[in-house]
Order: C-alpha cells, then sequence, then structure tokens
C-alpha cells in the first residue's frame, strides 16, 4: 500500500445478488430425471456409432455428431471418483454445510462423468479412485437430487 | 387382416349395427353379400327396423354381392375411392341389383375411423430458482473517502496531477496519465443531464438484490465543476423519464442538458445508494 494512503476510509458493503432464472430439463434430461425419481434408475445414453455411453445423457455424440436421444440404457448404481474439489466456505446456495466434496463419478458402464456430492467419508480421506454407490433421496425430487449423494460402498 | 387408410375391413361391418339409422331403411327388405377378397365374407339382412350383419363363408340368397379388394373397400367407405373409377378399373364388380348399395349410404350414418389411442405426452422438467449470493464488497481507501462523501452529502471527485483531470467516482490512477491521483475537490451537488439510457432489463441490484423497476433511466451528469467527459453515473427520477432534456455538444456549440440535483437519502450508510437518485432543478 501506498505510504500516502490514508486508510481510515477503508471499509466492506454487504452485497446480496439474486439470480432469479428459469431451466428447463428438456426432453433427454426430463426423462433422465423423472426416471431417477420415479424408477430409482439412473439412465444412460449410449451412441452405436463410437460405443460412448453418456451420463448425464446427451442428444447428440459429440465425436459422431448423430441423434442418439432414443438410445437409452440402463445403468447400475455403483462407480469410481475420477476426481474431487472439497468446498470449505459456506454460502446460502451451496446445497451442504462446509466442509463437503463435491466429486466426478464414472458410473460403471459408462464414458462420462457425473457430477454430484460425495458424503459418508471423511474428507481428509477422499482420494481418486474411491469406490461409490448412489444414495437415493427419500422424498421424490426434479432434480438431479434424486440422488443424494454418493458414498463409498 | 390388413390396414387401408387407417381402418381395418372388419371394423367396419362390426360397426354397422351402432350406424343404423332405421328411418334411411325406410322398411327396406332385402339381403346384400360383401365379398372382400384377403378380407372375408359379409352378410347384410334388411327387414323393416331390424338389420342384421353377420360374417358368413355363404352368400347365396343376397340379392346383390359387392365384390373388392379390402384397400378398394375402405376407400369407397371413407369416400377416399371414387366408385365409378373402381369399377372402370376392375376393382369394384357389383353383382345383381347394384343400386340396393346406394342406399346403404341413407341406411348407415358414415363410417368414421376410431380415433387412435392418445399417447401420454412426455413429462418435461422446468425449474424456476432465484439464488441468492451474498457478497462483500471491499471499497479500498479511495474509493472508501468518496462513499463516506455521499455518507456527508457530498461528492467527491479526485484529480490527476498531471493533467488535471477530475474522475468520480474516483480511482487510484489517472489511467491516461499513468500516474497517482492524489487530490480530492468537491464537485457539484448539482449538474447538467448530458447522457440518458432508457433501460428495459429488470436487472437485479447488486446490493439488495431487488429487481430494478422499468424502465428506469441511467444517466450521465456533468456536475458543476466538470468538464467535457467528466460525467457522473447514477438514476433519473423514475417519473422524469420523458421530462428531462439531454445536453448534446456539437463541436464547439452546446445544448445544455436539464439541470438536476440530487435527491439524498433520509439513511445514509456510505454507499452509492446514499443519492437515490437525480431529479429536475428547474422552476
Amino acid at each position: 500500500m501506498h505510504p500516502n494512503f490514508d486508510l481510515s476510509d477503508c471499509y466492506t458493503i454487504q452485497g446480496k445478488l439474486a439470480l432469479p432464472y428459469t431451466y428447463f430439463a428438456g426432453s433427454v434430461g426430463s426423462i433422465f430425471l423423472t426416471t431417477l425419481r420415479d424408477r430409482r434408475k439412473i439412465m444412460g445414453i449410449k451412441c452405436h456409432t463410437c460405443g460412448k455411453v453418456f451420463v448425464p445423457p446427451r442428444q447428440t455424440c459429440e465425436r459422431c455428431l448423430e441423434d442418439i436421444r432414443d438410445q437409452w440404457v440402463e445403468l447400475g448404481d455403483t462407480g469410481t471418483l475420477e476426481n474431487f474439489t472439497v468446498v470449505r466456505y459456506a454460502d446460502r446456495h451451496l446445497p451442504r454445510r462446509p466442509p463437503f466434496v463435491l466429486g466426478l463419478i464414472r458410473l460403471d458402464g459408462a464414458d462420462t462423468p457425473l457430477l454430484h456430492l460425495v458424503a459418508g467419508v471423511v474428507v481428509d480421506r477422499v482420494a481418486e479412485g474411491l469406490r461409490v454407490r448412489a444414495v437415493f433421496a427419500a422424498q421424490p425430487e426434479n432434480t438431479i437430487l434424486g440422488i443424494d449423494h454418493f458414498q463409498p460402498l | 387382416m390388413t390396414i387401408y387408410f387407417d381402418v381395418a375391413v372388419a371394423d367396419i361391418f362390426a360397426t354397422m349395427p351402432r350406424r343404423y339409422r332405421p328411418e334411411g331403411a325406410q322398411g327396406l327388405q332385402t339381403t346384400l353379400g360383401y365379398d372382400i377378397r384377403g378380407e372375408g365374407r359379409w352378410k347384410l339382412t334388411l327387414a323393416g327396423d331390424r338389420m342384421e350383419i353377420e360374417s358368413t363363408g355363404d352368400l347365396s340368397g343376397c340379392a346383390a354381392i359387392l365384390c373388392a379388394d379390402g384397400e378398394t373397400f375402405a376407400g369407397l367407405t371413407l369416400g377416399r375411392i371414387d366408385p365409378n373409377e373402381a369399377m372402370r378399373a376392375g376393382k369394384l364388380q357389383l353383382e345383381g341389383d347394384g343400386e340396393a348399395f346406394a342406399a346403404t349410404y341413407r341406411i348407415f350414418q358414415k363410417y368414421s375411423p376410431p380415433i387412435p389411442a392418445i399417447q401420454p405426452s412426455q413429462e418435461l422438467l422446468v425449474l424456476k430458482k432465484t439464488i441468492s449470493v451474498h457478497q462483500r464488497f471491499a471499497t479500498g481507501p479511495v474509493f472508501g473517502k468518496f462513499l463516506m462523501g455521499l455518507k456527508n452529502r457530498k461528492i467527491l471527485a479526485i484529480k490527476c496531477p498531471s493533467c488535471g483531470r477530475l474522475q468520480s467516482p474516483p480511482r487510484e490512477a489517472c489511467a491516461i496519465c499513468r500516474v497517482r491521483n492524489s487530490e480530492w475537490v468537491e464537485i457539484g451537488p448539482k449538474g447538467e443531464m448530458r447522457m440518458l439510457e432508457y433501460c428495459y432489463y429488470a436487472s437485479p441490484d447488486p446490493l439488495t438484490g431487488e429487481t430494478r423497476e422499468t424502465p428506469y433511466g441511467a444517466i450521465g451528469i456533468l456536475l458543476d465543476g466538470c468538464r467535457d467527459e467528466e460525467v457522473f453515473w447514477h438514476l433519473l427520477r423514475p417519473d422524469q423519464l420523458d421530462k428531462a432534456r439531454r445536453g448534446i455538444v456539437l463541436g464547439d456549440k452546446v445544448i445544455h442538458g436539464s439541470r438536476l440535483r440530487p435527491v439524498w437519502n433520509e439513511t445514509r450508510t456510505g454507499s452509492i445508494d446514499d443519492i437515490l437518485f437525480f431529479e429536475i432543478d428547474e422552476a
């Protein structure tokens, strides 16, 4: 800091940003979420050309650019933690109290990772390669929180 | 059984009792045979007020017999195929009293294909939400001094020691001369409107999170003591959006805009909201 600055007027102002938004899950996303809610099944979509299995599902194969919206495959509840981060700050828009773990979980049989919460394990013990299982929400939920979290096998 | 024009031939015969109009038959007494190739044979008996349709292999004793393939018969029933053309093409043959078949158009209500079962439409999910994010803005020494000025009903500007230009809100350096600003001067609080933007987007206020009423006027005010482009940004009193005039500079010529004065917030906290808005300062 420049020595000539008068620091007596330094202070912080509290702000609050409200962001209203509408998220449309789309046709493919809606099937994914309603199946999660009604049947407690995690569905993916397989491209028959390159064989890639997308979870979460998508309408078009990113490699082959083919319409794959009807090529549903059912996956199990288990997968492997590919990567993770530990959230260590609190905010109202966050789903858990800190510290909590956000992980990229690749389900068995899938080729893409799914972002979700990893719980039921001490934060400092979380490591890549951890085998996890989906725990479904007790109440029906129209979002990805139809899976409550993943926990170690 | 084949489907022609979304219709099954058997369904045309099966719905005859339901479509029967005794008033159209007018006591007609006859027996008609239908020989639909690949579909089967049916015998229609009309006797006074009664009618009877039966699927049978034996069409003996019929006053007239209609022979056609399934597609032609379904097309005739629906009016999609013209009977004369079908006759010419050899797709429709009538044996016996052919006129009797014309009477069936009076005797039966028009056949309409069954309405296909409506597929349940897919459930589509829409999520409406408002994220609320708490924020803290650090003022730093320069912006903090400016905001403290507002709290004391003073609009402060910082002056470049090199070129002398004023900046308000202030910055620590003059970006043109690349020197550190040092001297503070009080400007305004009244001035002249030089810029006006009608804002129709209901942007959320980053301090309160509340959505602004639209349209609102974002204005540039040339406060007294400032010159050229040293305009101060704020809001115009909402009901004066169409009343305030915007000043224009054309070379050496200046068309002056409306004189404005700040309306101070009763409770001032050292924030840009310490001025509610500017309003017209004219008689």
